[in-house]
């Protein structure tokens, strides 16, 4: 890990010292076969192409291959710019340590977009261009000044077909009645859509719910801690549910489909009152590739790009353009398809950026 | 001491490099912790002065407490009775059992975390036995809470416990103990007059190592805890990486620290450190 982050630093100081000639382009190529890098542009002597592009901070795995088909090789086509990856994760404080650093490495962070709201004012993010960007691809209110919504993901919840058979949960006032639905449930460790949730549980309409009611919300929390599970990553989230440790539980909607698939259908996903969280890049102050990364993110905007990370990735589309092209097989899964666009609520990316910090460890302390 | 002098002057030369080294990536970086937990987000003591604020905060170093204090006590006595038993077997014996210690104390942590899910899980092996066997009606709850991560954890820390008693058992000389049932006294007698006493500072080792090893635990109750189990050094990296109060998370690792340090100087007070860590008893 270490390791790889170092090669990553050095061939990004050789692609810059080539490019302003203080380095020959035997050396940068020795440097790029030193390190294992067998780009197609080097391989070709085209080093000036491996000098030449933007690097995506995401979080590796099935992401790493699907942001490459699916917006990579369309950025490359039309900019002849190249799309690398560093997979480490763009977590809020590894974003404002890499900045304050001085040593930013990363050009567009596949982050949340409460993250544009905390991290931009103070001078850690790069404004959004909006003559390359459109903030008409996007919904109204995910166009913000420091972030712009890319993708929607969705807190959604699954239940256990056979444990709730002939009378199935429907919202998530059924997923916190552990009377009429006895079992154990799993939510989301980092407070994020857990606290929305448990307010419409209690009957909190779904477009009322912002600046949250905490109070009622941990409440609600902790009236089903007793038959509660928290996880902290998607993959934990899963392995609950197939392992039978719960009955319900909150997922990402994405997330969702693969449970589905794993248990044979045993679990069912419930679309109901999901929550849209728009998924947004944003950008590192001083990111290399400067203004180039803009036309990276205009390409993610697009419709072919959109739906290819629907394929791939399972992550819905945010440009309304794209909301009508949603295919059959994706309809139950996409949280904004016609299917399930009337019944999602939408969270308030300023709120979370203001208050998501004391929000989270309200949620922590009322868990643990 | 101008023989001292003479002769220690040199071996600093030597070892400055080192020393700088050490200042530089060491030092540094825990003045700059330190630095922060006064600085951040203002300057002053607000961040210490939470502690008095915040039942959540002590809730949380409590829990930290309690585990290790746990894990401890039940790792330094099993980790005991397996050194006694390694060093008392026969060699062949003595090295298939620190082949299967030395195994497990290679096995990622992350791995061995996951394995105890697969074992006493709702659905894991010892539930899913004990229920078609009749013996139990409902699964038990042996993971997703405090007592999943006390297994977890003392199973980690057992070879950290069972190492440093296995190194001062064998430096005993036995001809001590020959010497004490030779003058009448029972085993009982000799193992808590005279074998117990001997390996203490082997035990002080490993209870150290292991008390201070737990206080940084993070993967082991974040996984077998379900989320309930909150100890501290999950709570510091929330406060890094996700709600950005690192005045706070500077705090609690400056207490963390400070903590450690109080201990060791207590320790000091009691007994010769450097006996602890392999020097001579004089």
């Amino acid at each position: 890990m270490q390791d790889k982050q170092f090669m990553k630093e050095m061939l990004t100081d050789g692609a810059h010292a080539y490019k302003e000639g203080r380095m020959d382009r035997r050396t940068f190529l020795a440097l790029c076969g030193a390190s294992g890098v067998a780009l197609s542009a080097v391989m070709a002597g085209d080093a000036e192409a491996a000098a030449d592009h933007v690097v995506m901070w995401n979080w590796g795995g099935q992401s790493e291959e699907c942001h490459g088909s699916a917006i990579g090789d369309a950025f490359t086509a039309s900019t002849g710019k190249g799309l690398k990856f560093d997979t480490s994760g763009p977590l809020e404080g590894k974003i404002k340590e890499m900045v304050d650093s001085g040593n930013v490495t990363a050009d567009v962070a596949d982050a949340d977009l409460f993250n544009a709201v905390s991290l931009g004012p103070t001078g850690h993010l790069e404004p959004i261009d909006y003559s390359v960007v459109s903030k008409d691809k996007t919904l109204p209110g995910y166009a913000l000044e420091y972030g712009v919504s890319v993708i929607l993901y969705g807190y959604a919840f699954v239940y256990d077909t056979e444990a709730y058979g002939d009378n199935p949960p429907q919202n998530w006032a059924d997923f916190f009645d552990t009377a009429k639905f006895p079992g154990m449930r799993s939510l989301y460790k980092w407070a994020n859509g857990s606290l929305e949730a448990a307010l419409m549980a209690d009957g909190v309409a779904g477009d009322a719910l912002y600046p949250l009611d905490m109070d009622r919300a941990l409440a609600k929390i902790k009236s089903i801690k007793e038959d509660s599970l928290y996880w902290g990553s998607g993959s934990e989230a899963h392995s609950m549910c197939v392992n039978g440790e719960v009955t319900m539980g909150m997922i990402w909607q994405n997330r969702g489909r693969n449970i589905e698939n794993d248990t044979d259908g045993r679990f069912k996903l419930v679309n109901n009152q999901a929550m849209a969280m728009p998924g947004a890049y944003i950008v590192p102050k001083g990111n290399p590739a400067g203004a180039a990364v803009m036309q990276f993110i205009a390409t993610a905007q697009e419709v072919p790009a959109q739906l290819a990370l629907l394929d791939c990735l399972g992550m819905t589309p945010s440009n309304p353009a794209a909301f009508g092209e949603i295919p059959e097989d994706q309809q139950d899964y996409a949280i904004t398809s016609a299917k399930n666009i009337d019944k999602i609520v939408y969270n308030d990316p300023e709120w979370w950026g203001e208050n998501g910090g004391d929000a989270v460890n309200a949620f922590l302390e009322a868990i643990s | 001491m101008h023989a001292l002098r003479k002769h220690i002057h040199p071996g600093w030369l030597i070892i400055a490099p080192l020393l700088v080294l050490v200042v530089a990536l060491y030092l540094g970086p825990i003045l700059n912790i330190l630095w922060l937990s006064v600085t951040d987000p203002e300057p002053g003591f607000g961040n210490y002065a939470k502690l008095g604020e915040s039942d959540a905060l002590l809730r949380i170093l409590w829990t930290t407490v309690r585990i290790c204090i746990i894990t401890t006590m039940f790792s330094v006595t099993l980790g005991y009775s397996i050194a006694y038993a390694m060093v008392h077997c026969h060699q062949r014996q003595k090295n298939y059992m620190l082949t299967l210690l030395l195994v497990s104390f290679w096995i990622s942590i992350l791995v061995r975390t996951f394995s105890w899910l697969m074992l006493l899980g709702r659905k894991g092996l010892v539930n899913v036995t004990l229920e078609d066997i009749g013996l139990i009606a409902e699964p038990i709850a042996f993971m997703r809470n405090e007592f999943g991560v006390l297994i977890g954890m003392i199973h980690y820390m057992i070879p950290y416990a069972v190492l440093p008693l296995l190194v001062s058992m064998q430096a005993l000389d036995k001809r001590v103990m020959d010497a004490s049932s030779n003058l009448g006294a029972t085993g009982a007698q000799t193992f808590w007059r005279i074998y117990l006493p001997l390996t203490t500072p082997g035990l002080v080792a490993s209870t150290l190592l292991v008390f201070i090893l737990s206080l940084g635990f993070y993967v082991t109750p974040a996984v077998l805890g379900g989320g309930k189990v909150l100890m501290v050094a999950e709570y510091i990296s929330v406060q890094l990486l996700v709600t950005l109060k690192w005045g706070t998370a500077a705090m609690l690792a400056a207490l963390m620290l400070f903590g450690v340090l109080a201990m060791l100087w207590i320790m000091s007070r009691f007994m010769k450190l450097s006996t602890v860590f392999g020097g001579a008893a004089r």
